[in-house]
């Protein structure tokens, strides 16, 4: 029976050594806890932002296509996007984003929700990383309500149907539409919150896509123009103004584009803005071609000529990964003037407005053009101040934005098949198609998305 | 084993025998089951006539023969044999006698392999079934996951595809899990198999992907038998895999005796597929409705098709439209009807006839203290589909060996090398051969005058068509190429301390890779569409030439147990055993991948990518490599108390334990247990006496089974991963793609099994019925989650459900005369599963299935068209209503309905598993004749098949069945079939709605009865006899020819190719085929 006990003894012995045998930590996997782990969790979501201000450069009047650029596969995903298909849509096409907004909400919340629990991290560098969390939502609940709610600016706010508002990380939550006016005030809440966590005031160059204490006033200043609140927008620029007051200066010729990380007026480079394979769908709009004037140097530092007639977005391989911009000192130069227009503070706009052209235009063009302002009412002024934002912020995300947020005029485009017979698509004055209904997908997991009853 | 031990008893006993008066007896025992072939070792014992003589017996030698001496008051003797039906002779004058022992599939069960344990028939309170693996009994079969199809009653099969190779999907006793596997545990002499679960429908669609089972690796000729277990009793004791019930494999062992060659042989024909029953259109049909549609405002696709190619060249599309047939030029009209004459046999371009072949040698012996099993085996099989091709090597080699009365050790190793050869079909659709026949306009040409490609403009359905396709291009220069490579040996080793005592040990270690190679050549659609796939500025960057795919992948267990087994008996009367043992098992994976472009085949050389900017790069990463590791560690005990042979209780609990990441520690050991009892009726003194029934005996048993999901976690769990954002800075991140769930609990099965056994009439007829009764509780499954939850789905225990049902086995022995006999086995099941609560989201718009089978199918109920040919719908009340008002749609198409009321508007159509199946098998014996008919059936199943055509998005340009000729148009109203919609003012918000929420193929116009019965074999065997055989030094041989799923009877199933896989356009149909077989044993 000596047996017996020796196999007893084999089985308390293997009893004993099983804990250590199924201690295995699975390659790759992880469960965040110190600080790194949790910077590790906002980068992913850093580098996951939906590019969708970039295709609604197809959206907007910027940019035409006809068979020759729009072809194949790309015609059946996008065509339906440039000619404002909503309905009847080829089955096909693609969408503009929502779950990846909603993703980097959680995961935004989880930081926010988990802030006591980080390790082997400062209190400084905790707060940094909730105070970003905090702008990383604010900034993707405005994206998602200036892409799928009708603009601040017309309509009514309070009444109007916003978007989802994602405030904790719960995916047994089923959430619905809040008003615009909410969403709005959540953002602005947030802003405000982030900007009592953050203590990083600006990111060194090759971290620059992260939200700093400085981006506060950026991201304020544009929520404030797009709400039409023109005396938060006008401060809040001049706010950015006095710590990013550089412009890069295209008079004199430059390689280096204001929209790239390494610019003297980047202040935050976290979206690519328009990728190649966007860009490359069509081509520039010639009315946009024309709205340049003699000795404006954005002209050929945006664009150059593919043919003689098609113009496209200038875009060299060894820039690529260069061209990121969130905010830079240039759209403020654009907030401050616009703002002070319309808060009947001409002298103020004339300022913010050449200060930015002079950088832009040939010096003796810039003479001519800026003189030219003088003494224009502020009607005139507005449209003045409008075209030099299209001119400035063409190709990069703002102009489907800033046509919703101002007069949503109508937009008539023309399409050149292959055997040169042409269809005409218009979007009416105030479309109700210059808001997106919400992608298919987001109404089929969730049915009751799109109703309202406010 | 148990024979050489049986024959070792009965020689020491035959030594003992007291010589009186005594005579010679003689004789020969045969195996009337094996050509009566001499059965070696089979024991003779003697019955006196009166009770003072020491039992006498022998057993028979290597020629069967058998000679003892006994006394004269020898009445009669018994002869025995494992496996066979003991058989009486009555001693008379005569001193030689022949005895023909027969198999007996009762007697064969005597001991049950669990694969833990061998437990005796007679102590058996579980339920189980054994199928022995024979040509007689099961056909002839490639893979064994096919032998069980029909066997076993509760045991249901479903073939995937009748692609070379392709896995089948068995299912125990119902579905009783949603999210984990519901594919049974495998276990191979004892070793519980890795790698065999079947991937889920969806993935198994195109004949590319070549996956294969490990169970795919054995050889069915190596196999004894299989033993399935299906109730808690049975399968606690491997537990929480065993949710789904355990198939048990025992492989062939030798036999003392002197070596035995066996060699068969197998050709088998597989027939061309025929696509005559999908009706497709022909090119005159198709050029009449090409014709008729341009002529209509439906506009979909209007440029697509050979007639409109025909107009738009011409420049006539616009007269067409306006003045018909008769205006078109006779330029025109003759290209047109010259499309009509062209009729391409795509039946015969893509498919043929093919003859497989298989070819198997086994040498096996053995004597007392060692036996021994080696096998070889090749199998070659073409597929239906042209190009795909499928092959297998198997090695056996098996050897026991006893070194002493005390220890017995054994070796296996069983090797397989298959090899799947076909061609890149994934790269859309369309690729995909099965499918491509089907949409293939009727009039496209393969090749043109010359001899080069003719590209199909109109197959990719898009806008313009610049990627060119033609499937006999892809053919030829693409390549798909997998295999599998698998090792697996069992070490064992037995010592019995003591009478009452041994210790077992097993060790297994099962190694498995494979090597996935793709290449596509630089002229192939795959090629041309990776390259679009892969641009900067609208031009590709990679480099010229074909494109190398290489996934590897290995997978390593190790499996270690010890059991302690104590079996005792006290007071004659009172039988305990107890059994501890101990688990380990550890299993590695690693897998890796490799692309290259720029590939030349014939020098193995490769050209570097230049990636344009590093996003590129990093979302085109040229190779990777995962890693996944898992150890597992068990402790279990069984123990069972039986009394006088009637009355068995048993009981068994296992601790499962496992490395899961993220979990609490204390979640790590689930404890899961069985209870169970057998009264043996027939061994009570009231109906011992009873000859005309010979068994009679009722078992039950208790359970709970166990699960957890590995891949859920209570916390945000991530994986790391390095990405740049801004240039030059490297920086870690963790993706975290995977919904947290902290209320995730244990999946848990109970499960109760009642059943008797029952046989009458010296075993004519034997009958087993099994009720089973499972619930599960808390059920892991998958939920959508609304989007603004940041995830697109999780995992929560979502539901309860139960399945009960009865299972039903009779054989009956219907003819039985030395010249003629005939046998049946009918074995049915019937399940009746129902969900019991369901954790509907509050997002879902499909109805709950409480108070339904899981596998329900919901439809909107239709009542007819319109007067424009659109759906009507029945409402509750019963009147017919359009869809606007139906769904209360808006003018954009969408349900102003919440979701629960939208879930009201469905009407249950039935369940897609079938309530009853099984199988009917008949043999029938005459002299050397057998003639084996086995049927398989399955009642009672619904299935929802894809729409004919789509309202909305019908593509003109692609082939389809007849349905579409007999839609709705204002000529044709008395029809089911629904117009072609276009906006038309009225119906606009409908058209939205079938556009936008897919809800078409949600009719109950495409929902169809799956009743059907499967011809699985007709089998015709002939026995060769003679003396020319023995000159020959041929023992024994047979040959036989067997047809394989020759017809189905069904219920309705115009348009489709095989009723087994209606809801599936993309399956390889089951082939039909036609076997002859050849067998020798030397």
């Amino acid at each position: 029976m000596k047996l017996q006990y020796i196999a007893i003894a084999l089985v308390a012995l293997l009893l004993t050594s099983c804990n250590d045998f199924l201690d295995i930590r699975p390659t790759g996997k992880v469960i965040a806890q110190t600080g790194e782990e949790y910077r590790a969790l906002l980068t992913y979501v850093y580098d996951h932002i939906p590019e969708d201000r970039g295709l609604t450069t197809l959206r907007s009047d910027e940019m035409a296509a006809d068979a020759s650029t729009l072809t194949g596969y790309d015609y059946d995903s996008y065509f339906d996007i440039w000619n404002w298909t909503d309905y009847n849509r080829n089955p096909t096409s693609l969408y503009f984003g929502w779950r990846r907004y909603y993703h980097t909400c959680y995961i935004a919340n989880y930081v926010i929700e988990h802030q006591s629990e980080i390790t082997d991290a400062t209190d400084a560098e905790i707060k940094q990383l909730v105070g970003e969390s905090y702008m990383l939502r604010a900034y993707m609940h405005f994206l998602l309500v200036n892409l799928y709610a009708p603009a601040y600016t017309n309509c009514e706010p309070e009444t109007t149907r916003g978007i989802p508002l994602q405030l904790k990380a719960d995916v047994n939550a089923i959430l619905r539409c809040s008003s615009v006016a909410k969403v709005y005030k959540q953002i602005l809440d947030d802003i405000e919150t982030a900007e009592d966590y953050m203590n990083v005031e600006k990111w060194e160059k090759g971290y620059s896509y992260r939200f700093s204490k400085n981006t506060v006033s950026a991201l304020r200043a544009r929520v404030a123009l797009y709400m039409g609140n023109w005396k938060l927008a006008f401060d809040e620029a001049e706010n950015v103004l006095d710590l990013y007051p550089d412009l890069q200066d295209l008079s004199s010729s430059t390689t280096v584009k204001p929209i790239s990380y390494e610019s003297v007026e980047s202040i935050m480079a976290l979206e690519q803005v328009i990728t190649t394979n966007i860009s490359a769908l069509g081509y520039v709009n010639p009315e946009l071609l024309s709205m340049y004037r003699t000795g404006d140097q954005r002209k050929s530092t945006y664009f150059k000529a593919k043919t003689i007639k098609q113009w496209v977005l200038r875009k060299e391989k060894d820039n690529y990964d260069k061209e990121r911009c969130t905010f830079r000192a240039g759209e403020f130069y654009l907030i401050a003037a616009e703002a002070a227009n319309e808060l009947g503070e001409t002298a103020d706009a004339l300022k913010y407005i050449k200060a930015l052209m002079q950088k832009r235009y040939k010096p003796n063009d810039y003479t001519t053009y800026s003189a030219a302002l003088d003494g224009l009412d502020q009607d005139a002024l507005r449209v003045e101040i409008a075209a030099e934002r299209q001119r400035e912020m063409a190709y990069q995300g703002h102009r489907w934005f800033d046509l919703r947020r101002t007069t949503q005029p109508e937009i008539i485009k023309v399409y050149t098949l292959a055997d040169k017979t042409e269809e005409t698509y218009t979007l009416e004055q105030a479309d109700e198609r210059y808001t997106l209904r919400f992608p298919q997908e987001a109404v089929e997991a969730n049915p009751e998305l799109e109703i309202w009853n406010n | 084993m148990n024979r050489i031990l049986c024959s070792l008893m009965l020689l020491v006993f035959s030594t003992l025998t007291i010589v009186a008066q005594t005579r010679t007896i003689t004789g020969r025992v045969l195996d009337g089951d094996f050509n009566n072939e001499p059965l070696i070792g089979a024991a003779i014992r003697m019955e006196f006539s009166d009770k003072n003589h020491p039992a006498a017996g022998t057993v028979s030698d290597i020629d069967g023969n058998f000679s003892i001496s006994v006394s004269d008051k020898v009445k009669g003797f018994y002869v025995t044999f494992v496996g066979y039906a003991t058989q009486y002779v009555k001693v008379g004058d005569k001193s030689n006698y022949n005895v023909i022992l027969r198999a007996d599939s009762k007697v064969m069960d005597e001991v049950v392999v669990t694969g833990y344990q061998n437990i005796e028939r007679r102590k058996l309170t579980a339920s189980v079934s054994t199928v022995g693996i024979s040509e007689e009994k099961v056909g002839t079969i490639k893979n064994i996951d096919q032998a069980l199809a029909g066997q076993v009653a509760g045991l249901s099969t479903m073939s995937s595809s009748g692609a070379p190779g392709a896995p089948v999907k068995i299912r125990i006793r119902g579905t009783a899990s949603m999210n984990g596997t519901q594919d049974p545990l495998w276990v191979l002499d004892g070793i519980p198999l890795e790698g065999t679960d079947v991937p889920a429908m969806e993935e198994l669609k195109d004949i590319d992907n070549i996956y294969q089972t490990s169970i795919a690796g054995i050889n069915p000729a190596d196999i004894e038998n299989i033993t399935v277990l299906k109730d808690a009793a049975a399968t606690a004791i491997y537990g929480a895999r065993a949710a789904n019930g355990v198939i048990v494999i025992t492989t062939k062992k030798g036999k003392v005796g002197k070596p035995q060659i066996n060699l068969s042989a197998k050709l088998t024909v597989n027939p061309r597929l025929s696509l005559d029953r999908l009706n497709l259109l022909n090119s005159d049909q198709k050029v009449g409705l090409e014709l008729d549609l341009l002529r209509t405002d439906y506009s979909y696709r209007e440029n697509k098709g050979g007639v409109a190619e025909i107009l738009n060249s011409l420049g006539e599309t616009a007269a067409y439209q306006q003045g018909g047939w008769d205006v078109l030029s006779p330029e025109a009209k003759r290209q047109i009807n010259d499309l009509r004459g062209i009729n391409t046999d795509w039946n015969d371009a893509l498919f043929r006839t093919v003859l497989n072949q298989e070819y198997y040698l086994s040498l096996s012996g053995g004597t007392e203290k060692v036996n021994y099993y080696t096998s070889v085996g090749w199998y070659d099989e073409q597929g239906n589909v042209r190009g795909v091709e499928n092959n297998r090597f198997n090695m056996t080699l098996k050897t026991d060996y006893r070194i002493n009365k005390y220890l017995k050790l054994g070796a296996s190793v069983y090797a397989n090398q298959r090899k799947t050869d076909t061609y890149l079909t994934d790269y859309n659709s369309f690729t995909n051969p099965i499918y491509y026949s089907r949409i293939a306009n009727p009039y496209q040409l393969i090749y043109d005058n010359d001899g080069n490609y003719v590209y199909d403009k109109n197959v990719e359905g898009r806008a313009e068509t610049d990627l060119d396709f033609n499937i006999m291009e892809e053919r030829a220069n693409t390549s798909n190429q997998r295999i599998d490579r698998s090792l697996m040996a069992i070490f064992d080793g037995q010592l019995r301390l003591h009478e009452y005592f041994k210790i077992s040990t097993q060790f297994g270690l099962q190694y498995d890779g494979y090597k996935l190679e793709r290449y596509a050549a630089e002229n192939s659609y795959a090629m041309r569409y990776e390259k679009y796939d892969k641009r900067y500025n609208g031009v590709t960057f990679l480099p010229e030439g074909g494109m190398h795919k290489v996934n590897q992948g290995h997978t390593t267990q190790w499996t270690w147990k010890t059991l302690a087994e104590y079996k005792q008996t006290y007071r004659k009367h009172h039988d305990f055993e107890v059994m501890l043992g101990a688990e380990l098992r550890k299993v590695d994976a690693e897998t890796f991948y490799t692309l290259a472009y720029g590939y030349d085949p014939r020098t193995l050389t490769i050209q570097p990518v230049i990636f344009p900017t590093q996003d590129l790069a990093e979302s085109n990463p040229l190779s990777s490599e995962t890693f996944t590791e898992n150890a597992y560690a068990s402790f279990f005990a069984t123990t069972s108390y039986t009394f006088k042979d009637r009355f068995t209780l048993g009981g068994s609990i296992r601790f499962d334990g496992s490395d899961v990441f993220g979990v609490a520690k204390e979640y790590r050991f689930l404890p899961l247990y069985s209870v169970s009892g057998l009264w043996r009726m027939k061994e009570e003194y009231w109906l011992k006496g009873v000859k005309q029934i010979n068994d009679l005996s009722l078992r039950l048993s208790y359970g709970l089974q166990g699960n957890i999901d590995k891949n859920t976690s209570p916390y945000l769990v991530g994986k790391f991963d390095k990405i740049q954002i801004l240039p030059d800075y490297i920086e870690d991140v963790i993706e975290s793609e995977t919904a947290p769930n902290p209320d995730l609990r244990w999946e848990k099965t109970q499960n109760i099994n009642a059943g008797f056994d029952i046989a009458v009439l010296d075993r004519a007829i034997a009958l087993t019925v099994d009720y089973y009764y499972r619930k599960s509780t808390d059920l892991i499954g998958m939920r959508m989650l609304p989007l603004e939850t940041g995830f697109s789905s999780t995992t929560i225990n979502w539901a309860s459900m139960k399945n009960q049902g009865f299972e039903v086995g009779l054989a009956t022995r219907n003819v039985y005369t030395p010249n003629f006999s005939w046998t049946t086995n009918i074995n049915i099941g019937y399940n009746v599963n129902t969900v019991l609560q369901e954790t509907v989201a509050e997002n879902s718009t499909y109805p709950s299935r409480e108070g339904y089978p899981v596998g329900a199918i919901f439809a909107y109920e239709t009542a007819g068209l319109d007067e424009q040919g659109y759906p009507l719908y029945k409402t509750k009340d019963g009147r017919a209503v359009s869809a606007q008002e139906f769904f209360k749609l808006d003018k954009n198409g969408a349900s102003q309905l919440t979701a629960a009321e939208q879930r009201e508007l469905y009407t249950y159509m039935g369940s897609a598993d079938p309530l009853i199946s099984g199988g009917f098998i008949n043999n029938f014996e005459y002299k050397n004749w057998t003639l084996n008919v086995n049927f398989t059936f399955n009642f009672g199943g619904k299935v929802r098949v894809q729409p004919s055509y789509s309202p909305l998005y019908f593509d003109r340009g692609l082939n389809t069945n007849e349905d579409i000729l007999n839609r709705w148009t204002p000529t044709n109203t008395d029809t089911y079939l629904p117009t072609l919609m276009v906006a038309d003012g009225v119906h606009n918000s409908e058209i939205n709605f079938y556009e936008n929420y897919g809800s078409f193929s949600m009719l109950d116009t495409w929902v169809k009865k799956c009743n059907y019965m499967r011809c699985q074999s007709i089998r015709l065997g002939y026995r060769f006899e003679g003396d020319w055989l023995t000159k020959l030094g041929v023992r024994s041989a047979s040959v036989s020819l067997e047809g394989r799923n020759l017809f189905v009877i069904a219920g309705d199933y115009t348009n489709y190719l095989d009723p087994e896989t209606m809801g599936n356009p993309y399956a390889t149909p089951l082939p039909k085929s036609v076997i002859f077989s050849l067998n020798v044993n030397f």
